[in-house]
């Protein structure tokens, strides 16, 4: 059975489109990155998981429930974006509060041991740092041993150490056969943490694959070198060229075949080719390059 | 639901805005008040100043009690993102305000029982049996309109508004209310006005009571009234502001 299943969900609000018509599904025990520039509707498409908000139209799944059903089933955990605690209890208070929401919670010991609140147990939680806070609240997240767990940009407010702990804490959870849906418009994090990429761009799955696919899908290597004041004329017609840009004096040629680009680069041309370079696409020019066509 | 109530309760019990005003500052008053006029004697009905203040002062902090630990806390935890963590969490929504509503009810016991204990001890106070039996269920449950009225203000408006709102409310219902002076000395109009108000009955059952009468039924069906409108506006407005768009 699928973990998630959505079948062309869309959502609106008043004119604003902000998922449009969106199909996915996700199989239990996978880990899968929502991939997508802010605006691109990964917090709608969440919201609508978790039964928060219900879609305009479409049908969501979650294990064969409704998301309101899940929910109440106890087999989603979440970490939202936004959500600060009680300041008053203390960490310890607030984990065994919500653990005992659910009917099979993880033991208390083991859920400040994964996020890493040992230590910090007895503090109240007014008095916590930053990351410590967002630690808590993963603590909450998997507190109730979901097979679900979705995280809507859980490492927004951290630093580079707390960032590879979180994830080091979320791999860990997932190792156990469990099902995690994270959203992130951090490119990195997704190439690491997941075993699958779904890129989305105003509101719908523009790539859909591992990192290295939606790499390779995007279209070879670029190449670069320094016009000067020459003119541009006539790149766009060279063999395997795909997209050219021309900042300060300098082209980028996006290819398909890196080969045919530059030996016609230099026979065909009169151009007087300087300081080339050949790099393969990283997965950063990948994400940009598939949702700016998702908004031209 | 019972570990709901204890988080709340705890909570609240942590709060220091909690403590004073809605501890400290009724058994405060009724200690300088009943000090300064607690051996007078109220001609109408030979009931002595000091058991008077107990009622004024325990319906006072009771009313404060109940507000104080519904409005603000509530509409705090829908703008924080509290509440959206609760809902998906396999707690059903109607027991989030249940509960709030009971933890205010056990919320209102300190208040009235520390405002009591403190007329016993030190103005010797001493009731009937009966009386106390009738006057302590009649002042705690009677707060449940409060209660609404704080889960109201928290359900419609955000944190910044709710915090003026509810001590507005709480004075304005406790002054016009007769319980800081009594009613009569208002002039005419603030009478008319002070009469409609739910604190007013609340408290006057607590009087009547103390005096030996039966509590008139025209409090009992004010008090009663109330907790049914504004019981019916707090689910009107949790509704509204839980629901799912």
């Amino acid at each position: 059975m699928n973990a998630i299943a959505l079948a062309d969900v869309s959502k609106s609000y008043g004119e604003v489109l902000a998922v449009n018509g969106l199909s996915l599904t996700m199989e239990a025990g996978r880990t899968v990155a929502l991939l997508g520039p802010n605006g691109a509707g990964k917090s709608t498409t969440i919201n609508m998981l978790l039964g928060l908000i219900r879609p305009t139209a479409g049908e969501i799944q979650i294990f064969g429930h409704t998301p309101e059903e899940a929910v109440a089933r106890g087999e989603i955990g979440a970490m939202l974006q936004e959500g600060t605690l009680i300041p008053e209890l203390t960490v310890r208070e607030l984990i065994d509060f919500i653990r005992r929401l659910y009917p099979n919670p993880l033991p208390l010991d083991q859920v400040l041991q994964m996020a890493d609140l040992t230590d910090l147990a007895s503090r109240r939680a007014g008095k916590l740092s930053g990351g410590q806070s967002q630690r808590v609240r993963f603590a909450l997240a998997i507190a109730g041993a979901p097979k679900l767990l979705i995280l809507d940009e859980p490492t927004a407010a951290m630093d580079v150490e707390s960032r590879r702990a979180f994830w080091g804490s979320m791999r860990n959870y997932a190792a156990q056969g469990r099902t995690v849906l994270f959203a992130t418009h951090y490119l990195e994090e997704a190439d690491e943490n997941s075993d699958r990429v779904v890129v989305v761009a105003r509101g719908k799955v523009v790539a859909d694959g591992t990192a290295a696919q939606i790499k390779a899908g995007v279209g070879g290597s670029v190449v670069g070198f320094s016009l000067g004041g020459q003119s541009a004329a006539g790149l766009d017609a060279l063999p395997g060229v795909t997209g050219v840009e021309i900042t300060s004096g300098t082209v980028t040629l996006r290819t398909s075949d890196v080969d045919a680009t530059v030996s016609a680069l230099y026979r065909k041309t009169t151009l007087d080719v300087r300081d080339l370079q050949i790099n393969g696409v990283d997965l950063e020019d990948a994400f940009l390059a598939l949702t700016q066509s998702a908004e031209a | 639901m019972l570990n709901y109530i204890k988080v709340e309760a705890t909570r609240m019990l942590r709060n220091k805005r909690y403590i004073i005003f809605v501890v400290a500052f009724p058994v405060g008053f009724y200690l300088l008040y009943s000090n300064l006029w607690g051996g007078q004697v109220d001609e109408a009905t030979g009931v002595k100043a000091s058991v008077i203040l107990m009622v004024s002062m325990a319906a006072y902090g009771a009313l404060a009690a109940s507000i104080m630990s519904t409005a603000v806390p509530w509409s705090q935890e829908r703008q924080s993102g509290w509440l959206r963590q609760l809902q998906i969490t396999p707690l059903p929504n109607w027991m989030i305000i249940v509960t709030k509503l009971i933890s205010s009810l056990l919320l209102v016991l300190p208040a009235l029982l520390l405002v009591v204990l403190a007329a016993v001890i030190t103005q010797h106070v001493s009731l009937s049996a009966g009386q106390w039996a009738a006057l302590i269920p009649i002042m705690w449950v009677g707060t449940i309109p409060f209660a609404a009225l704080g889960l109201i203000i928290g359900s419609l408006v955000p944190p910044d508004t709710a915090q003026p709102l509810a001590i507005i409310g709480m004075f304005g219902l406790a002054l016009l209310g007769g319980l800081w002076f009594p009613v009569d000395m208002l002039p005419e109009t603030m009478r008319t006005i002070a009469h409609a108000l739910p604190s007013y009955d609340y408290a006057d059952i607590g009087w009547e009571i103390v005096a030996g009468h039966a509590p008139p039924a025209s409090a009992v069906a004010g008090i009663l009234g109330w907790a049914v409108v504004l019981c019916g506006l707090a689910v009107y407005a949790y509704r509204r502001a839980t629901v799912r768009g």
